[in-house]
């Protein structure tokens, strides 16, 4: 199959990739030994293949690679720079909010975007935003607990004079 | 007893790791000049296979090989497994018995192109009736299989060898007391009949194996439940020694029964050792439903009853359906089956339990091991008699639930099984004596509470060693499987208890069978108890040999164990190891001829829920407003992971409840995707959901520990039935109640 | 079996692409449901004309006459966030809530979830109730066709394969008020079994004119011309009436959503609550 060099940038960092037409960005990440975005479902509904393009969360089972062309491509691996968890991430530990753990890269990715949008979210607004995540182990109640972990948190850290 | 690691909510070990992108899955390994498996499958639900056309497969440029099951003989001549029949071939032989059935492998460096060449492979058979309905599989003509194929070597199954022209793999039966007397003399008799529907697990990590070829030995890297049952599997299968297979297995992302026993492990296997080159098999999420599934089942029951509201007898007849080939389905037939009667004192009883062949996908274990199948037909049975003498069902409960010191229908006296606690614990935190609002104009409310309860499958043995270093750290060894369970952190927790260290001070190895000591399985909620046993054993070993150094070098005695001072005396330096190694199998006995055993389980699990559900009477939609799960939980060894596991099971089972339904067409599936096979999502889940521990020290159990994984799963269905039918006056018998279906029995079937 | 993929940086480049009596030639812009026919095999391209880098075909706005303009590359997130939407067609933002799922909004443009035809969409039902029209353009001649005429079928539209989606039109809302209702069967993130849209021009609470529209449940959105004569009629009074002859003019589809019969019912109940929402609103 055809190949073509592709080059953008993967959390943060500039790299040059192979692709064919039908890799998908999970296919490219998996390539390029990323395996915190995986395919389940295969049809964008579970959301364990969440990833970040120029800031925005996509479904990369269903992105074709060969788009991320100059783009941003981000994804869980790139949430700790500097080997501190984020808020989210640490979050998802306090509230236990993952069993397997196999979706727990999109759920996290996705409430990071949930928080960047709106600081405060309410139990039915994350319920919302997050509805397109599915988890079979069935930590929802715990998700929604973190979410509200992260949100004070992250709120407390603003309010701390630099 | 004063503990401080066991009984700590710390969380999991690995928690950083699956927080990062890091999580340990099978999924992700690749190995050096490794090939892609692509299965193709029957589209035959029945049939005999008269050829199969691969020559435009391996003409495709890129295709390495293409398999089929004559090319599995050269290397295995009987190739036929199964935990408890040998019936299932690696690939197809002679027949098709499901569609979906693996018949040829396609093996190609890229798995784009393995995918492409299987779909230019042909099959020609000659159909063969074929039978889907599990009672309709009691006396059809369409047999599945022309001959029964028990393995050998369990006694309890020889009487079935060789046995044909039936679909009943096994029957199971007990008989206690004398059931007909005590029907004819009853004040009242009800009798009843429930169904319930094939469902999937959906691991959300599809099954994945993959095989690396050695010299004179295998390596299989899986994501498996059950790594040591691989082993001597496949050992057996390819005729070797156990030693020269390994089984390697990671993090799962996600269990639940699915990937028990082998599933990919023996096809891999072979395939690599075919082609001598290491071998990746991945299913898609399509392909899941085509390898395993949660077993449909029609369930009669009938009791009698005084004219106190006492259950004087009762005859249960379960039809479990087993699909295309056993699995573990028997043993869930003969496991389950006896716990069928529910927690109640009754004093007759008579049990019949068939485990049918089917031209379905294979059914075998889903969280419960068939007790969510039995308590959704006993309690939905128990709310109709309460409703009928006009008791409280609550009440009607009470009065007959089984109490510890008394016989279970199997003779085994019961204890350790907070039967009645759960019971008034769910009660209580409902609020049940409180009157309650059942809505108004087209909103009804109502609501439920349903109780189970399952005996752990018995006898089976754990190993596990435990090796001290001289800083004081700890690595454990073990062949259970962590599947998201915290398994991992449990187990250390009960070493770090013993040896009096941190919990964060212990390392668990994951399975790998080269190194990891044999553990039946993790199943059925046993790892706590039997495996949480042998580590505590493992541990205690360990501390032995500590304590005797100690001594040895003249350390004086203290309640407190120094590891590190041990050391440094014993070797001048910061060196050596201890070695500690346990093992565990309870007692059992084996029922009778009748079914009976006065020892028929280490300990009972015992589960319930109350629902409250709003109905929409003009559209049939129910919406859960509140859930509270209630567990008898021994001592849990974490209560926060104990927590999440049991809202986790009561959702699961709500998807089985309300929306989960493999739907067939001519033996297709035609919803196996997440698409239209609708698990419950983050909006689907009661705004409301308490989850209780009903503490009840396990006296066999590690530091009074019992399983936890599947309990919450028990009260689901029939909770969620009898809120319906308080709001709307109408009594589903079938799973799954979705929306239309309440509709259509609100308002009748008119056009 | 491979495909190409070609970026066109100009309508005109994209129309010269597009132009081939080749049927696996196709426009590509969020690309989320072309993806899911491509991995399922149902359709295989030679060609994929990426969209996406097309300038002249984003962002919203408020024309003079009142009407919004909405570039065809607008993706549903940014649709769902505007507040020039949220200002004059409040329902759209409503709706988008709970449309799919947010990583397929954030990528799905306007353009091509209008042009794919699915059934089982909420937008189609809607737009066609607030009387929006698709702007077109194509190698020949532009046009304008209504949301009401371009699907035409069960995932067909009146669109050749040479013209495309550039912009939607949605006309003032002045003096109207729309509500969106949709039911789903099996899990509340599931596609919708039957949406029903309603738009009232009701001073007063005297309904004045309207548009009543069900999709989901039938093989195209469907106009309830029947319904819409009798509520113009006889008002609120004829509700009752209305709903039962929406039911009667209906064709519905058996599927995997739920039985014709059944949703028939769910009409019914769904029509009568969209009505009486927004009549309720205004008392």
């Amino acid at each position: 199959m055809t190949k073509r060099s592709i080059t953008f940038y993967l959390n943060g960092r500039p790299v040059e990739a192979y692709v064919s037409p039908k890799d998908t960005l999970v296919d490219l990440l998996r390539n390029l030994d990323h395996f915190g975005a995986r395919e389940s479902c295969g049809q964008g509904l579970c959301g364990c293949c969440t990833v970040l393009v120029n800031g925005t969360s996509v479904s990369g089972c269903l992105e074709l690679a060969e788009l991320i062309e100059g783009k941003n491509l981000d994804t869980i691996e790139g949430l700790d720079a500097g080997g501190e968890l984020s808020v989210v991430q640490q979050a998802f530990i306090d509230a236990g909010a993952f069993q397997c753990g196999f979706c727990t890269s999109g759920f996290i990715l996705m409430v990071e975007q949930l928080l960047d949008e709106n600081d405060s979210p309410t139990p039915d607004e994350a319920r919302d935003y997050l509805s397109g995540n599915l988890c079979r182990c069935a930590a929802y109640p715990e998700i929604l607990d973190a979410v509200q972990l992260a949100a004070d948190k992250r709120k407390s850290l603003q309010k701390e004079p630099a | 007893m004063t503990t401080t690691e066991v009984g700590r909510s710390l969380p999991r070990l690995e928690a950083r790791q699956k927080v990062t992108g890091h999580g340990n899955y099978t999924h992700n390994i690749k190995l050096p000049g490794m090939v892609h498996a692509k299965v193709f499958r029957s589209t035959v639900p029945h049939g005999r296979i008269l050829s199969i056309d691969t020559s435009d497969a391996i003409a495709l440029p890129g295709v390495t090989a293409v398999i089929t099951g004559q090319d599995i003989l050269k290397i295995i001549p009987e190739p036929y497994y199964g935990p408890a029949f040998h019936d299932q071939p690696i690939l197809a032989l002679d027949k098709v018995r499901y569609v979906g059935e693996p018949v040829a492998v396609v093996l190609a460096e890229d798995p784009r192109v393995a995918a492409e060449a299987a779909e230019l492979i042909f099959a020609d058979y000659e159909e063969l009736p074929a039978v889907y309905d599990e009672t309709e599989a009691m006396t059809s003509k369409a047999i599945v299989h022309d001959e029964l194929k028990p393995a050998g070597t369990f006694p309890d199954l020889k009487h079935l060898i060789g046995r044909k022209d039936t679909n009943i793999a096994l029957d199971f039966h007990l008989k206690r007391g004398d059931a007909d007397a005590a029907f004819a003399s009853a004040e009242h008799v009800y009798e009843h009949s429930f169904q319930t529907q094939q469902t999937m697990h959906t691991p959300f990590e599809p099954l994945i194996s993959l095989a690396e070829p050695g010299d004179g030995r295998v390596t299989i890297y899986s994501a498996s439940q059950s790594p040591s049952f691989a082993r001597s599997e496949v050992a057996r299968l390819l005729g070797w020694p156990e030693n020269r297979v390994q089984v390697k297995v990671g993090h799962l992302g996600g269990g639940f029964g699915a990937k028990l026993y082998i599933k990919l492990e023996a096809l891999v296997a072979a395939l690599a050792l075919l082609v001598r080159r290491p071998v990746r098999l991945s299913l898609s999420m399509e392909e899941q439903f085509y390898t395993i599934t949660k077993h449909a089942s029609t369930f009669h029951i009938k009791s009698a009853v005084d004219k106190d509201g006492r259950i004087t007898a009762r005859k249960c007849e379960v039809i479990w359906n087993g699909g295309a080939y056993a699995d573990i389905g028997p043993r869930v037939t003969q496991k389950s089956g006896f716990t069928a009667t529910g927690p109640y004192d009754i004093e007759s009883a008579d049990i019949d339990s068939y485990a049918l062949y089917t031209n379905r996908p294979p059914a075998g274990a889903l969280r419960g091991f068939g007790i969510p199948q039995l308590v959704w037909a006993y309690e939905s049975h128990t709310d109709l008699i309460a409703r009928d003498l006009g008791i409280d069902p609550v009440e009607f409960r009470r009065r007959n639930i089984l109490r510890d010191g008394r016989p279970h229908v199997t003779g085994t006296i019961m204890k350790d099984a907070a039967i009645d606690a759960v019971l008034e614990t769910l009660a209580k935190r409902m609020d049940w004596d409180a009157p309650f609002d059942h809505g108004s104009g087209t909103l009804k409310r109502g609501r439920g509470i349903a109780i189970g309860f399952k005996a752990c499958v018995s006898p089976t043995t754990s190993v596990a060693s435990v090796s001290v270093s001289a800083d004081g750290s700890a690595t454990l060894y073990l062949s259970t499987v962590d599947m998201g369970q915290g398994s991992d952190t449990a187990m250390s927790q009960i070493v770090a208890e013993v040896l009096a260290i941190r919990t964060e001070d212990v390392r668990v190895i994951n399975p790998d069978t080269d190194i990891t000591p044999y553990d039946m399985a993790t199943l059925g909620s046993r790892s706590t108890f039997h495996m949480g046993n042998a580590v505590r054993k493992a541990a205690e070993h360990a501390r032995e040999q500590l304590l005797e150094m100690a001594e040895k070098v003249g350390l004086p005695k203290k309640n407190t164990l120094n590891v590190p001072e041990i050391f440094r005396h014993a070797y001048g330096m910061q060196a050596g190891t201890v070695i500690g190694v346990g093992t565990y199998i309870p007692t059992y006995a084996s029922p009778d001829k009748d079914g009976l055993s006065d020892n028929v389980t280490p300990f009972w699990m015992i589960g319930g829920t109350g629902v409250e559900v709003e109905v929409d009477t003009e559209t049939g939609q129910i919406k859960l407003l509140k859930m509270v799960n209630a567990a008898d939980m021994g001592n849990p060894l974490n209560p926060r992971i104990v927590e999440t596991q049991l809202s986790g099971a009561a959702i699961m089972q709500l998807g089985f409840t309300v929306s989960e339904e493999m739907i067939l067409d001519g033996g297709q599936v035609t919803n196996a995707s997440l698409a239209d096979y609708k698990i419950p999502g983050i909006r689907d889940i009661p705004p409301h959901i308490e989850n209780h521990i009903v503490e009840a020290y396990t006296h066999d159990g590690p530091f009074g520990a019992k399983g936890v994984g599947e309990s919450a799963t028990f009260g689901v269905s029939p909770a969620v039935a009898e809120a319906i039918h308080d709001a709307c006056g109408v009594r589903l018998t079938k799973l799954p109640m979705t929306a239309e279906v309440l509709y259509k029995a609100l308002h009748g079937e008119q056009e | 079996m491979t495909y190409e993929i070609l970026k066109p940086e100009t309508l005109q480049d994209a129309f010269g692409l597009l132009d081939t009596d080749d049927p696996m030639v196709r426009p590509f812009s969020g690309g989320t449901a072309l993806m899911l026919m491509m991995k399922s095999g149902i359709f295989s391209p030679s060609r994929l004309v990426v969209l996406r880098d097309i300038p002249g075909l984003n962002g919203i706005r408020l024309e003079e006459d009142g009407s919004l303009w909405i570039g065809a590359l607008t993706t549903l997130a940014e649709l769902e966030k505007s507040d020039l939407v949220a200002q004059h067609a409040p329902v759209v933002t409503h709706a988008l809530r709970h449309l799919s799922n947010r990583r397929v909004r954030n990528v799905a443009r306007i353009g091509g979830a209008l042009a794919h035809g699915d059934p089982h969409m909420d937008l189609p039902p809607l737009l066609s109730a607030l009387n929006a029209e698709v702007i077109v353009e194509g190698s020949n001649q532009g046009r304008r066709i209504s949301v009401q005429d371009l699907v035409t079928g069960y995932y067909e539209t009146s669109l050749e394969s040479n013209e495309l989606i550039v912009a939607v039109r949605i006309p003032s809302q002045q003096s109207w008020q729309s509500a969106y209702r949709k039911f789903t069967a099996r899990s509340a993130d599931d596609w919708p079994a039957l949406g029903v849209a309603v738009s009232l021009n009701a001073s007063r609470n005297e309904i004045q004119d309207l548009r009543l529209v069900v999709g989901a449940a039938t093989e195209r959105p469907t106009r309830l011309e029947q319904s819409e004569g009798i509520l113009r009629q006889e008002g609120r009074s004829g509700l009752e009436r209305a709903t039962e002859a929406a039911m009667a003019s209906v064709e519905f589809m058996d599927d995997a959503h739920g039985s014709s019969q059944w949703k028939k019912a769910l009409l019914r109940v769904e029509l009568r609550r969209a009505v009486q929402e927004i009549l309720d609103r205004n008392t």
